[in-house]
């Protein structure tokens, strides 16, 4: 190579990439030059990965010139260049034409070639050849497999792995010399090492055999069998010893298929638990690791001994140098304790230290954890309560100390930690929130200070504790008198004018509300304004007349806004229009727009005025159980997803994005009907059921979603199907659901059935029924559904069908579809679970064994899914290994009425049994649900 | 979900100190990873995990459901992606040795201008340890010693002498970048 040509292609050139048309151009001349210079040659290929690995794209005329020029290099000998001209044809495979030419080559040189190309001649032939090339090389792929050298055996096993999309048939038939593979030995021939001059003579301290082909065997034969779960058993039995599997990759492909085999059949836990008991002690922390995941994941199966075996494992994992199994355990770890976190207050002392580990993920996965550990010790009994107040403190002073030194990102990760531990646990806000109230005096950025005011603001939303409100009002009060962030103080105005006027002693807000008149900008003046009319309106008396006389003082201010809402809000309060300051409800924003939308796109639509009572409104009430719920949601999120600063954000966005995306849906339901000529007399939609219940499985050739609606006006269910046909070469016609009603109270009045349903189109079928009214029968019923159609074939590729053949039609049966009392329900927060409850008049009550249920977790889930109702005062959460529980949930009926119920779970001898405690406002509803629940 | 397949790696890129990538190869695009089939995508891509990266300097994070380990070594940056529940301990020690095999292939100098001099070896090499996503041999010595060096050349006078302005170039620009790396840091800690 001359030093011209050294210098175009300079690779430690800034200029970026060397010339794509250049190298091309040298590539042609030089693979077709006589004699082949080897060096350079393999210096050009390199170059040519280079521009492949770095982005470029040859289109796919240039590619198969390259790939044709390339190939003639087949006629030189030499290994180190022919095994980089394999890497070469591989990645240009993808994008060039005819690239079943080489074939022949590539399997003279796996018959027959160097030992040290050979598995890269076979890993490359598995992407030339095509569908109908494959049984040609059969013998040579299982020739491979069987070979002696540990490499050729592995790539061989991998290139199979990566023909089963095209020749899964041919593959099938390897299954016996994979097997074989998975049990033998293989070695590597004895001058492996001598291959490469790096090791030169020394053999002393190298490996003999790596195993990895156990790892390929083992996951080649788990594509070949997984549909036959008795030989995957076998296999799984027969390799479990711990001296078969000598590969740690091998060994983890062994711990998931037990994962996968539990996850379809959890009666074989009895079985294949040790198997997994035994990995936990390994060589390989990696297996160690796999073990305990897949422990974890089945938690709900494992005994507590069971699990002081994985938290042992984890502790010991916590330890190692080794940042990234280090990282692993504590997610594990972090995991656990979301449900089980009492099980891991043996690690505590670790957790502590790992706070100011090096790596910021692991220290903020140590905080957390230790928060909800703490949390746990706290709702156990008198003594224990304690020992959780003490570890709280001794908490709190290590991040008291650790705040300084961390970024502040990281501070929002920990604040919301504390803002999930107060709600879960609202006996323990004091000293959070104390810790909250002094973070806010410090230092921040606004990010950070709108997190912790976030924080307060749920708290004092969420918290049933009358003191530890006013405690977060008057710190708020306290720091908005220092604050140097307007819009912080304006939304701290707003919540005050909320809040202030119920608590105890509004003087207080009053005159620090009124500082902020004397001394902020004009921004916060006016929202002082706002703020101060609300307590005069809700207070009224004297305090009303003392704020007149201070809101007259402002109408001669300097900044026209202020001067307009001091005599705007003067006018309402001396004309008590109350509801002009204060809000009751709310209109939904999300169905507003759409609306407006809808009425500005049509010029036609002006000539009536928009009606605004169109959008629902939503209560005070009603948004603040939406937001709880979205806030726990939100927290069990972050809980799933920790660490991620950023992460949580896109959460945020999603978990709201759902809210308004349930009403949005509504109103399309409403809107969908309206279209319907038969659905006019109807009425107004009361409700419809928003996710989709799916009746066959999700690969089903008719895949069949459905929705409820009602309408209580009218005494109406109409039930929507939506059928989606998934078979390619099939037309369905008149399609068509029969739904039977175990209750004779719905009777049918007519179907609406679809005509025809190409492929992959979705026909939607209404079934209408009268429903029986709340006084008279029952309302919980199962329907039995059939699906019937009549097939046509496609027989050409417009889709058409032979006419003359009229088909066959079939008929079957799907799933069935309930209608439970949750239908009837819409979950609602309130506070204060316990005095309402006793005031609601109507009162039923029962006892029902919850079938198939093992876990108090899982019972609640059910009852909560069922009864669509909101769960209160964090009784969602069950403290672990405790027998009993109590289930306080809460919601409004469709009628309006407030739905209380008070539900007792034991467990004895692995039997749920629940008592349900049913008190209601609306009459002849507590039946409905005391039948209802648990069918 | 436990991923059962032998599909375990996204990725695999060696970036360099500004981010800009000198090796990148995405597996299974089509099937697997449809958002990074694109090279724009992939660049975005690049540049995210970069920044956080530079942010935040420990070995391994967690980014948009994704494992990613890292080692900064010298100019470079070596980067291995995978699925968010990958066995961290794994990758981690897929990306160890694969460092290992090419301090080893590349004679202890792993910076840039060394990938970029000996290309092949880094794509064979890597080609080895990784096919397609699937692991394909994770002991670095086995890596090692699958990985031919070059030809020793037509012992052509001409190529010899070329050898030697080679080694003296490179060791000139080697000394230039060292110091022009060590002068950087040394600004920047003065900033």
């Amino acid at each position: 190579m001359s030093t011209s040509s050294y210098k175009k292609g300079d690779p430690y050139s800034h200029a970026g990439a060397a010339d794509k048309m250049a190298i091309f151009q040298e590539c042609l001349q030089q693979f077709n030059a006589t004699p082949v210079n080897a060096r350079k040659c393999r210096q050009l290929l390199a170059r040519l990965l280079r521009l492949i690995y770095t982005g470029e794209v040859f289109p796919s005329q240039e590619s198969t010139t390259l790939f044709f020029s390339i190939s003639k290099l087949f006629q030189h000998k030499d290994a180190s260049l022919r095994q980089l001209v394999y890497l070469a044809i591989k990645e240009l495979s993808s994008t060039s034409q005819d690239i079943l030419m080489v074939t022949s080559s590539i399997m003279k040189d796996i018959q027959s070639g160097d030992l040290i190309y050979k598995p890269n001649a076979i890993r490359t032939l598995s992407k030339v050849l095509d569908p109908t090339t494959v049984s040609a090389s059969e013998r040579l792929f299982k020739n491979a497999i069987v070979d002696k050298n540990p490499i050729v055996s592995s790539a061989a096993l991998t290139s199979s792995y990566n023909l089963l999309p095209i020749a899964k048939d041919v593959v099938k038939r390897f299954n016996n010399e994979t097997l074989e593979t998975i049990q033998s030995f293989k070695q590597f021939p004895p001058d492996q090492f001598q291959l490469h001059e790096y090791y030169g003579g020394a053999t002393t301290s190298l490996p003999t055999t790596s195993y990895m082909y156990q790892y390929h065997a083992l996951s080649l034969l788990y594509e070949l069998r997984n549909h036959d779960k008795m030989s995957l058993m076998k296999l799984i039995t027969s390799l479990s010893d711990g001296s078969s599997l000598r590969n740690s990759l091998a060994v983890i492909q062994l711990i998931r298929f037990i994962n996968k085999v539990l996850l379809d059949d959890d009666s074989l836990i009895q079985h294949l638990l040790p198997i997994l008991i035994n990995f936990l002690k390994h060589k390989s922390d990696s297996v160690e690791l796999e073990a305990c995941k897949t422990i974890i994941s089945l938690q709900h199966l494992i005994s507590k001994a069971d699990f002081a075996n994985v938290v042992n494992t984890l502790q010991k994992l916590l330890s190692v140098p080794r940042t990234a199994t280090r990282f692993a355990a504590i997610r594990l770890i972090n995991k656990i304790s979301v449900k089980h976190p009492k099980e891991i207050i043996t690690v505590n002392q670790e957790l502590e230290n790992l706070i100011n580990d090096s790596n910021r993920s692991i220290s903020t996965l140590a905080i957390t954890t230790l928060l909800r550990t703490i949390g746990a010790g706290t709702v156990e009994s008198d003594s224990t309560v304690e020992v959780g107040s003490e570890s709280v403190d001794r908490l709190i002073n290590k991040m008291t100390s650790l705040m300084d030194d961390i970024t502040e990102d990281f501070k929002i990760v920990i604040i919301e930690a504390i803002e999930n531990l107060a709600l879960k646990f609202q006996s323990k806000h004091k000293k959070l929130v104390s810790f909250l109230t002094d973070l806010l005096k410090d230092e921040g950025s606004l990010e950070l200070k709108s997190s912790i005011v976030d924080t307060l603001f749920d708290l004092i939303k969420f918290l049933k504790d009358k003191d530890g409100k006013q405690a977060i009002l008057m710190s708020l009060c306290e720091f908005i008198e220092d604050c140097e962030y307007t819009e912080l103080s304006v939304r701290i105005l707003h919540l005050l004018g909320d809040e202030g006027p119920n608590a105890s002693n509004p003087s207080y807000y009053i005159r620090h509300i009124y500082n902020r008149l004397v001394l902020d900008n004009s921004i916060i003046r006016s929202s002082a304004v706002i703020a101060l009319s609300k307590f005069a309106v809700i207070c009224g008396g004297k305090v009303s007349q003392n704020i007149q006389i201070l809101l007259s003082r402002c109408l001669n201010d300097v900044d026209d806004e202020v001067r307009d809402r001091a005599a705007l809000s003067l006018k309402f309060i001396a004309n008590n229009e109350k509801n002009l300051i204060v809000n009751e409800s709310k209109y939904d924003l999300a169905v507003l727009e759409n609306k407006l939308i809808h009425y500005l796109n049509n010029e036609s639509n002006f000539a009536d005025q928009f009606d605004i009572n169109e959008i629902p409104a939503i209560s005070n009430e009603e948004l603040t159980s939406l937001e709880y719920e979205n806030k726990l949601n939100r927290l069990d999120k972050n809980d799933e997803m920790e660490v991620e600063p950023t992460s949580t954000e896109g959460a945020k966005d999603d978990s709201n994005a759902d809210q308004s995306n349930d009403l949005l849906k509504q109103q399309e339901f409403e809107q969908e009907i309206s279209q319907v000529a038969e659905f006019k007399d109807y009425g107004k939609l009361t409700k419809s059921s928003i996710q989709p219940i799916y009746l066959t499985e999700k690969e089903n050739e008719f895949v069949v979603t459905c929705h409820k609606h009602f309408f209580l006006e009218t005494s109406k269910v109409v039930l929507q199907y939506n059928i989606t046909n998934t078979v390619n070469h099939l037309i369905a016609q008149d399609v068509s659901v029969i739904a039977q009603s175990d209750n004779p109270a719905y009777v049918e009045e007519f179907i609406l059935s679809v005509d025809e349903l190409r492929p992959n189109e979705t026909g939607t079928i209404y079934v209408s029924f009268t429903s029986p009214s709340l006084a008279e029968d029952e309302l919980v019923s199962v329907f039995g559904n059939t699906l019937s159609y009549t097939n046509r074939e496609i027989i050409d590729d417009e889709g058409n069908i032979d006419e003359s053949d009229e088909g066959w039609t079939d008929e079957y049966q799907i799933g069935d579809l309930e209608i439970l009392p949750g239908d009837f329900i819409q979950p609602l927060y309130n506070s204060n679970f316990d005095s309402v409850f006793d005031q609601l008049p109507l009162e039923d009550s029962t006892v029902v064994h919850l079938k198939g249920i093992k876990t108090l977790e899982n019972a609640i889930t059910k009852l909560k899914d069922d009864l669509n109702m909101l769960p209160l005062d964090g009784t969602d959460y069950v403290p672990s290994d405790s027998n009993s529980h109590i289930l306080k949930l809460f919601g409004r009926d469709v009628w309006g009425g407030k739905v209380g119920i008070l539900v007792r779970l034991a467990l004895t001898g692995g039997k749920l049994v629940a008592k349900l405690q049913v008190k209601t406002e609306t009459e002849h509803f507590s039946n409905t649900i005391v039948d209802g629940v648990g069918v | 979900m436990t991923n059962i397949s032998l599909y375990t790696i996204t990725s695999c890129l060696i970036l360099d100190k500004d981010g800009k990538r000198l090796y990148g190869k995405y597996y299974q695009t089509q099937t697997l990873h449809p958002e990074l089939t694109t090279l724009a995508q992939q660049v975005e891509f690049e540049k995210k995990i970069f920044d956080k990266i530079n942010r935040v300097n420990q070995d391994i994070l967690l980014f948009n459901s994704n494992l990613v380990v890292y080692k900064q070594v010298n100019d470079v940056l070596l980067i291995i992606v995978a699925n968010l529940d990958e066995n961290e301990s794994l990758i981690y020690q897929l990306l160890s040795n694969l460092n290992d095999s090419l301090n080893i292939l590349l004679d202890n100098t792993l910076d840039k201008v060394t990938i970029l001099e000996k290309y092949d070896m880094v794509s064979l090499c890597v080609d080895e340890a990784i096919d397609d996503g699937v692991i394909l041999e994770i002991d670095s010595s086995v890596l090692v010693s699958r990985v031919t060096n070059p030809p020793s050349g037509a012992s052509l006078g001409q190529d010899l002498n070329l050898n030697k302005i080679d080694i003296s170039e490179k060791g000139f620009l080697n000394a230039l970048s060292f110091a022009s790396k060590k002068i950087g840091e040394r600004l920047q800690q003065g900033l």
